[in-house]
This record gives C-alpha cells, sequence and structure tokens, in this order.
C-alpha cells in the first residue's frame, strides 16, 4: 500500500501565542500524539507542512521549529486567509492536522565548515529560526564556522521570538543583529533597513553561504547588497513563497517555471532561480 | 456579408490611418468553418484581417471596458446594446468610444448545424445569402439560414445598433413584439418540475466560467463565487445546488442590465439553456418595469432607479 | 482476434458482470463516459467525448476522506476506489493523455493513491480512429489515430467487425477471457487497410518550438497572443492533460471531508497570494503558463510535450483561440489548417 501524502496527521494545540503588538501573528506550538507520529515525521529545517483546521481546509507554513527541539512543531503564523484565521481563532486543546514535512530543506551539510550568514526581515523568520536553533546546537554548533543572523522588522513590536533573541543576543555562538525601519520608544538596537545594515555589518562571503527570507522589496535591494559583499549566485539561498495546495508537486500552482516551489523548492540557490522566470 | 466585410475593413483601416483611433476591435476569420474570431488591429495593415460573417457571435463589448484611448469597436446590434449599458455603469468611456455599427439579422448556430447534420463535421461552408452549403467529407447540403439562427438571434428585436458612430450595411424593418413563449412555458410548470428541470440542466454544469467571462456584464472584481471569506458558495461542480445558486445570482445580478445577446450560453461547453435563466429576468424586467436593457443612452437602467408607482409583486402575497 | 460490431452488446455484458464498464454514452448532442448498466448503452465510434478520460481517474470533484474530530484525536477514512473496471471505447489520444499524467501523479517524490489504484485497476480498450476530425493534430504531437502507448488493446474499425490488437499483458488477460475469434488474414489486411486510410489532415508543425520557448518567456509576442482569451477555464477543464486541482474542506463543525476539484491556471485565484500579491496577475501570464506547461515544462520534467492533439480545446473555446494557430505564431510562421 502507498503512503497517502493526502492525510494529516492529528497534532495537539498546546500554545497558541502572540508576542507581536499588531497581535496579527501567532505562534502555535503542537504536540505529536504519540512517538510513532513523531518518528514519521522526520523534518530538516527549510522543510514546511500543510497545516489543517478540520472544517476550514489547509494551508502551508513554514516549520519554525528545529529537529533538535523534539516532541513538538512550532509555526508562527500571520492572518492572511481563511486557514490561518481559523487557526489564530483555535482553543489550546484543540487538535489540528499537519501535513507533511514537505519540500526540500536549507543545504545543512553544505554549510558545514562554513561561515553562515542568515538575513530575514517580517514574518519570513520562521524557518529562518529553525535553521538557527538547528546549528546552534551543542552537537552541532562545531560543524560550523560563524554564524550572523540579521532580523529586522517594521518596528520592534513585530519582532517574533524575542526571548529566543535575547538568548542569542547573550550568546557567544551566534552574532545577532537586530534591526526595525524607523526610531522607536525603548528600542536601544539599530535602526535601517536590511539592505543597507547588511551592508554595514558587512559579513565576509568568504567562505560563506548567506541564506535570506522577507518581503521581495526586501529581497530586491539586498540582492545587490550581497553580491558587493562578493556572495556569488551559488553561496546565496532564498526561501520562495508560492500559492500552493497539495504540496506534492500535483495540483499545479506554484510553479515557477517547471520548477514546483512545492516540491522541488522552497529553498533554492540564487543561481537556480536565475535560470528561471520571475513568477514569483 | 462579403461586402459588408470589406466596408468594416475600409472603415477600420481609415480610422487607424487617420490617428482617430488606436485600437479596432473587431472580428477576423476564425479558425473553422463559421467562426468569427475578435480581433484587435492597432495598424491599418492588422485591420486587414477583420472580416464580417454569420459566426461573429461574440459580444465585443465585453472587450472594451475600462479601456485606455481610443477604441472603435464593430458592433452588432446586442453588442451595442451592452456598450450602452456598460457606459451608464461607467465602463465605458462614451467619448473614446467609436462605434461601427453592423445591422445584423442573425448569428449561426453551430449546435443547430450539429444536430442538422447527425455529428457530421463541416469543413467548409459556403454563404450564399438566405441559404447556406455546408460541405464536408463527402456530402454537401444546403440549409436555410434562418432555421440554423441562435435562438437568442431569432428571439433579438434589436439588429440595429441603436446607437453608432458610422453604420455599414442597411438597417432592418422592425420585427415584431417577442412573446418569450418557451419562458412562459417554463413558468407554467410546477415548482417540482422547474426544480427537476434545473437540477438535470445544471448538472451538466462544469464550473469552468465561460458563461461569466463571456458576458460584459459580469466584471465584478471579485465573483461571488470566488470570495473565501466569506465562502458563499460551494466550488465543486458535483454539487448541483450549488451550480443553480452560482447561476441564479449571476442572473439576478444581470436583471435590467442583461441584454439577451445570447453570449452566456454560446459559451457554455457543455450545452446548459441558459438563456431560459437570463430571458426569465428580462421578461420579468420588461413586464414589471416595462424596461429593457440597453436600449437608449437616456433610459436609467430599471433596477438603477425608483418610482413611487414600481410594482412590488414580490411584497405581496398573491 | 477479432469481434463483430453486432456481438459487442454481448460482450460488454459479459463484461459487466465481473467489471464495471465505462463506455461513451450519449448525453444530449455528445458523449461522455460514463459507467454503463448495458452493453447496448454504449456508444462506440463516435468522435471524442465532450469531457476527456482524465475524469475516470481523476475526478472533478473527489473525496479524498471523511473525518471526524475529537479532543483526543481524528479519525481518517480515505476509501480508495480499487474496483476491477474496463474503459471501453476510449481514443487513442485520450489514453495516452492518462500515460502522461503518470509522471505528474507518480512523480519523483509522492504517489497519488487515488489516481493510481484506479489506474492500476482499468483496462484499456481503444478505438482507432478511423476519421480523425480536422481538429485533430495527435500526429503533430507524438501521437496518432492507431497510438497505443496508452491502450491495454486496441480495436481497429473494419466496417462490421474491430480487429483486436492485444497491447499489454492485462489486454491478453481481458481478450482470452472473452473468447473472441481469430482474426483472418483478411481481418488483418482490412485493419491495415483501415489505418493506411486514416489521415490526420491537420498538422501542427512543432520542430523548434520548445527552443524558443526555452527562450521567449519574455517576448511581446505573449501581449497579443491572450488578448482575446476570455479567463475561463474551459480548455483546461476539458482538456486531457490538464491536471491542475484545489483541495477544499466540506464539513460541518468537526466532521465532514476534504475534497478536491479540478482547478485552472487560467482563473487570478489560481496563484493569489494571501498578502495580495500574484505572480500571474493578466490573461497574458496566465495564457503564457498554459503554453509554457504543456509544450516546455512538461518537456523540461518528462521527456514529453503535454498535449495529445485532441482538439477539444479548440472545438470548445468560446473565443475560437486555437491552440495550433498560437503555437505557429510562437514559431513566427504561418499557421498551416489546411484540412
Amino acid at each position: 500500500m502507498m503512503k497517502n501524502p493526502y492525510l494529516p496527521l492529528p497534532m495537539k494545540l498546546v500554545k497558541n501565542f502572540t508576542e507581536t503588538e499588531d497581535k496579527l501573528i501567532h505562534t502555535f506550538t503542537l504536540q505529536f500524539l504519540s512517538e510513532e507520529d513523531e518518528k514519521s515525521f522526520p523534518y530538516m529545517p527549510g522543510q514546511f507542512a500543510e497545516l489543517c483546521v478540520f472544517g476550514k481546509g489547509e494551508a502551508p507554513f513554514g516549520i519554525a521549529s528545529s529537529p533538535t527541539e523534539p516532541g513538538f512543531l512550532k509555526f508562527s503564523v500571520a492572518k492572511v486567509g481563511t486557514v490561518s484565521t481559523a487557526l489564530h481563532m483555535l482553543e489550546e486543546g484543540s487538535i489540528v492536522g499537519v501535513r507533511g514535512p514537505l519540500g526540500n530543506s536549507y543545504p545543512v551539510e553544505q554549510f558545514k565548515g562554513k561561515d553562515v550568514v542568515i538575513i530575514g526581515g517580517g514574518f519570513a523568520f520562521t524557518t529562518l529560526r529553525s535553521l538557527a536553533t538547528y546549528m546552534m546546537h551543542p552537537d552541532r554548533r562545531s560543524d560550523y564556522g560563524k554564524i550572523t543572523v540579521i532580523y529586522g522588522a517594521r518596528n520592534p513590536g513585530l519582532l517574533l521570538y524575542k526571548d529566543e533573541l535575547a538568548a542569542w543576543e547573550a550568546s557567544p555562538d551566534i552574532d545577532l543583529i537586530t534591526t526595525v525601519d524607523r526610531e522607536a520608544e525603548g528600542w536601544n538596537g539599530r535602526v535601517g533597513f536590511i539592505p543597507s545594515v547588511t551592508g554595514e555589518v558587512a559579513p565576509s562571503a568568504s567562505n560563506a553561504h548567506a541564506i535570506i527570507c522577507g518581503p521581495p522589496v526586501m529581497i530586491k535591494f539586498t540582492m545587490p547588497v550581497l553580491e558587493k559583499l562578493g556572495f556569488t549566485p551559488e553561496t546565496t539561498i532564498m526561501s520562495l513563497e508560492n500559492r500552493m495546495k497539495c504540496g506534492i508537486g500535483m495540483c499545479g500552482r506554484c510553479n515557477v517555471g517547471g520548477k514546483y516551489v512545492c516540491k522541488d523548492g522552497p529553498v533554492f540557490t540564487r543561481a537556480q532561480l536565475n535560470e528561471l522566470p520571475n513568477e514569483y | 456579408m462579403q461586402a459588408i466585410a470589406a466596408q468594416v475593413k475600409e472603415a477600420a483601416k481609415k480610422l487607424l490611418e487617420d490617428k482617430k483611433v488606436d485600437l479596432v476591435v473587431g472580428f477576423a476569420e476564425g479558425s473553422l468553418p463559421l467562426r468569427g474570431t475578435p480581433l484587435f488591429a492597432r495598424t491599418p495593415e492588422e485591420a486587414d484581417q477583420l472580416t464580417w460573417n454569420r459566426g461573429c457571435e461574440n459580444n465585443l463589448a465585453n472587450f472594451l471596458r475600462k479601456r485606455e484611448g481610443k477604441v472603435a469597436v464593430v458592433a452588432k446590434g446586442c453588442d451595442v446594446r451592452s456598450i450602452v449599458a456598460l457606459t451608464k455603469e461607467n465602463q465605458i468611456d462614451r467619448d473614446n468610444l467609436y462605434i461601427i455599427g453592423v445591422p445584423c439579422d442573425g448569428m449561426i448556430d453551430r449546435k443547430k448545424i450539429g444536430k442538422l447534420l447527425g455529428g457530421k463535421e463541416v469543413l467548409a461552408v459556403e454563404d450564399q445569402g438566405d441559404t447556406i452549403v455546408l460541405k464536408g467529407n463527402g456530402f454537401s447540403e444546403t440549409a436555410k439560414v434562418a432555421d440554423l439562427l441562435h435562438n437568442s438571434c431569432i428571439d433579438c428585436r434589436y439588429g440595429n445598433p441603436v446607437v453608432y458612430d458610422a453604420l455599414i450595411g442597411e438597417l432592418m424593418p422592425e420585427k415584431a413584439e417577442e412573446d418569450f413563449a418557451e419562458i412562459k412555458e417554463f413558468e407554467a410548470k410546477t415548482t417540482a418540475e422547474r426544480r427537476a428541470f434545473l437540477a438535470e440542466e445544471f448538472s451538466k454544469c462544469i464550473r469552468c466560467y465561460a458563461c461569466r467571462n463571456a458576458c460584459p456584464m459580469c466584471y465584478c472584481t471579485e465573483c461571488f463565487v470566488d470570495c473565501s471569506q466569506p465562502e458563499w458558495i460551494g466550488k465543486s461542480a458535483a454539487d448541483v445546488q450549488d451550480n443553480i445558486l452560482f447561476q441564479a445570482v449571476r442572473v439576478f445580478h444581470g436583471a435590467g442590465r442583461c441584454a439577451d445577446c445570447g453570449a452566456c450560453e454560446r459559451a457554455c461547453p457543455m450545452g446548459i439553456n441558459l438563456r431560459l435563466l437570463t430571458r426569465k429576468l428580462v421578461k420579468d424586467v420588461k413586464v414589471l418595469f416595462n424596461a429593457e436593457a440597453g436600449v437608449s443612452m437616456d433610459d436609467k437602467a430599471a433596477l438603477a432607479t425608483f418610482t413611487a408607482d414600481d410594482p412590488e409583486p414580490f411584497l405581496v402575497k398573491e | 482476434m477479432i469481434v463483430s460490431k453486432k456481438d459487442i452488446p454481448n460482450l460488454l455484458d459479459k463484461m459487466i458482470a465481473e467489471y464495471d464498464v465505462l463506455a461513451p454514452v450519449k448525453k444530449d448532442n455528445f458523449t461522455v463516459f460514463k459507467p454503463i448498466a448495458s452493453g447496448a448503452d454504449a456508444v462506440l465510434g463516435e468522435g471524442n467525448t465532450k469531457l476527456p478520460a482524465k475524469e475516470l481517474f481523476f475526478p472533478q470533484s473527489e473525496k479524498l476522506f471523511s473525518y471526524s474530530v475529537t479532543e483526543e484525536g481524528a479519525k481518517l477514512d480515505a476509501p480508495m476506489d480499487d474496483k476491477k473496471k474496463v474503459l471501453f471505447g476510449v481514443r487513442p489520444c485520450d489514453a495516452r493523455s492518462l500515460k502522461l499524467l503518470d509522471n505528474v501523479f507518480d512523480n519523483d517524490k509522492f504517489q497519488d493513491p487515488y489516481y493510481l489504484t484506479r489506474r492500476a485497476n482499468t483496462v484499456m480498450v481503444g478505438i482507432g480512429c478511423n476519421m480523425p476530425s480536422s481538429t485533430c493534430f495527435c500526429t503533430s504531437v507524438n501521437s496518432g489515430p492507431f497510438d497505443t502507448s496508452g491502450l491495454d488493446i486496441l480495436l481497429v474499425d473494419t466496417g462490421d467487425a474491430y480487429v483486436v490488437e492485444l497491447v499489454t499483458d492485462k489486454g491478453k488477460a481481458l481478450a482470452d477471457q472473452a473468447g473472441l475469434a481469430a482474426a483472418s488474414d483478411a481481418d488483418k489486411t482490412a485493419a491495415a487497410a483501415a489505418k493506411e486510410a486514416a489521415v490526420v489532415t491537420c498538422q501542427v508543425n512543432t520542430d523548434g518550438l520548445k527552443a524558443k520557448l526555452d527562450v521567449n518567456f519574455y517576448d511581446p509576442i505573449w501581449e497579443k497572443i491572450h488578448e482575446k482569451c476570455l479567463g475561463c477555464g474551459a480548455c483546461t477543464y476539458l482538456c486531457p492533460t490538464c491536471h491542475c486541482f484545489d483541495i477544499v474542506d466540506d464539513a460541518v463543525d468537526c466532521a465532514g471531508c476534504r475534497v478536491r476539484n479540478w482547478d485552472s491556471c487560467a482563473f487570478p485565484l489560481f496563484t493569489l497570494h494571501g498578502s495580495g500579491h500574484n505572480p500571474r496577475t493578466s490573461n497574458k501570464e496566465r495564457y503564457r503558463n498554459r503554453i509554457m506547461h504543456k509544450f516546455k515544462y512538461f518537456v523540461d520534467n518528462f521527456n514529453e510535450i503535454g498535449c495529445v492533439g485532441c482538439g477539444r480545446c479548440i472545438k470548445n473555446c468560446p473565443v475560437n483561440m486555437d491552440i495550433r494557430v498560437v503555437l505557429e505564431n510562437i514559431r513566427g510562421s504561418e499557421a498551416r489548417l489546411d484540412s
């Protein structure tokens, strides 16, 4: 009997939490119902899953937790559509469905022995949190060189994972730079857009990979900065978002050229994307 | 027809040559017999492809909404009615539209040909005015054009464009009042019979929305069937009730705006009798408000006006 | 082997005892595939059915599973349609379309059990096309009126009988069960003659088309091509190789089912992001995607053109968007649509 890729795994919503001041992004912690279920869901940073609220439907979201955090999955979801709205309103203890893991992942094997620069803007930071958490795990930290994280939001109130950011700030394992678009009361960190901040921080491109996720306009203006710093199309990695449904390369909607974001991505190098049309 | 085609071409070329318009929307010869296809001509050379024949069945008003620049259109009576209705809805700027009106006594329904020939394929036609010769592999059959026209064309009393900037061909004599015979027949059925009829008809619907997209009046930025929050209607074509609901809402939305051009029914790949519904509303609007869509630039659309003596039969228990 | 046309109803009746037999039946002025209760209901030898054979394996609307959710978990029930079926009277182009769709539903990473279960349990009995329609261009897309690539059995119409050609073991097993008479040399000659006489007049030159599509994504020609397209889904829904779908819930509270419905790249909603951004904003991008998908992406991914030349999109387009003309325009040469 072949595996049915359409069947979701029931999971328990154990935490429905928002920390952004606009309350439009909630972070959901989902618990596996059994060890067997957990074993059936081996994932890596960068992958996504179809989250479903039974009765409302399913939608794809990047996995924000790291495989180094056993027992649960974490998703940070902005309220935009039917499913995300329903998710936001769910009570803790509810059963939801999770279908996955789907898509490819960040090439962490390739990162071994290299510096890694993680650049994220807005709520696209989710799978980057997974990646940073994965690489910072004590068992793995020594596999990688310097880890730099540049993370920006419109204002301080919109930053995600504030507790972890504070811990990272204090950690020697990671170089965290947070920035907000405009001066704000009580904000002592950097002020400026991601592209200019990236230029100021000027991470070395030598023996390094850059991974970048964020709104299209941020990507557009950060690319030339990375290029100037010496990151090549091969060492610049992006994660694409397109509307998806099946997540398994069949329903046809998320294609960029002949590649399906869901099945062949969502992680692509700039070099791969240069070969594809700009339909994302 | 050929003479008209030549005149259409000349008129369009002149408009483009004189830079009076940037674009002429008309018909070119299609790839199948008796099939015109919409053409967008921006140069006199492109306008050379314009034609006029019994297959120019699309309602070109559909391509005229919110256009930039000066546009000319080759328009039949029904196209013009829709243009008038769209102008009143501020979808078309009449000052920027040049109407090349062509009086039309009807377009040929290829489904009727299919029926006549028992499914044999027509490979070539010869238009002889009142008759037409249909030719295929090993056959040649002459048929009366009048027997092959779309039902919407047979019922049409506005073959003459109600407004135009140039007229090609001769205005035709007025037709008698329509009698809505098939609508009356439908109305005479019991509720259960009507329901059964609609269920059968809409079991064929595949929800391709060709009807909606072919309709010049269906231009909502977001059609209610596409709305996901709230989801007014299921998207599965397997649910006949949803298919009927989709069409019912579409038809009611067209009440007092629908020019009865039949574009929806012609577009339907599944051959659903959509005009039964659209025409029921055309009749109701006529009976209740003595109004017809798009027959005059001066009238206000029936459902966009209120008078104290509007009939309100739906408020009264009959 | 050979089977006389007058024996077909009987033959089908015998099959019905053991299989679900799907065959073209009359519906208004066209035919559609339906399960038949009697062999006499099958309408064989007409042109293509209105809806393509894909709907039998990938229905327009299909329940993927039902569910009921409690506080402890969710109970899912996903029944598979594993009935033994015979698809009788399918045209070679439609049969071939399923070979193409196999690539999609059994891709390098995932298998679609609904589609594949039906595929595995269906014997495909096709009838070759002695009289291809003027809109058929199968020979231009690596197929033909007697293409057996998607079939288990091919029937060749020789007038009063069908000469039976066994293509696969699955087909042979079905034919053995039916106990058909052997075809004489004369029958075989007649079958060969029928094949010879069937001429697909319509040719679409696809030479260099792929190479062109490899480089013309930003070509201004796309501005012109789509202009009359209404953006409806008629061509995609009637297309035997279009496979796009949507997945929705049909439920009241916590009990219900997940359903998949055909969807179309012609619709703006298909690619609309939650943010409001749409990577394919207008008909131009959407129509381009349809052409690219069939004639470039499908070739890139599966080394096959994603079109079988059945002509349904040509016959059913409300504005006569003719894919043959479109392809010719793309290639930059005159359309050859002689009949």
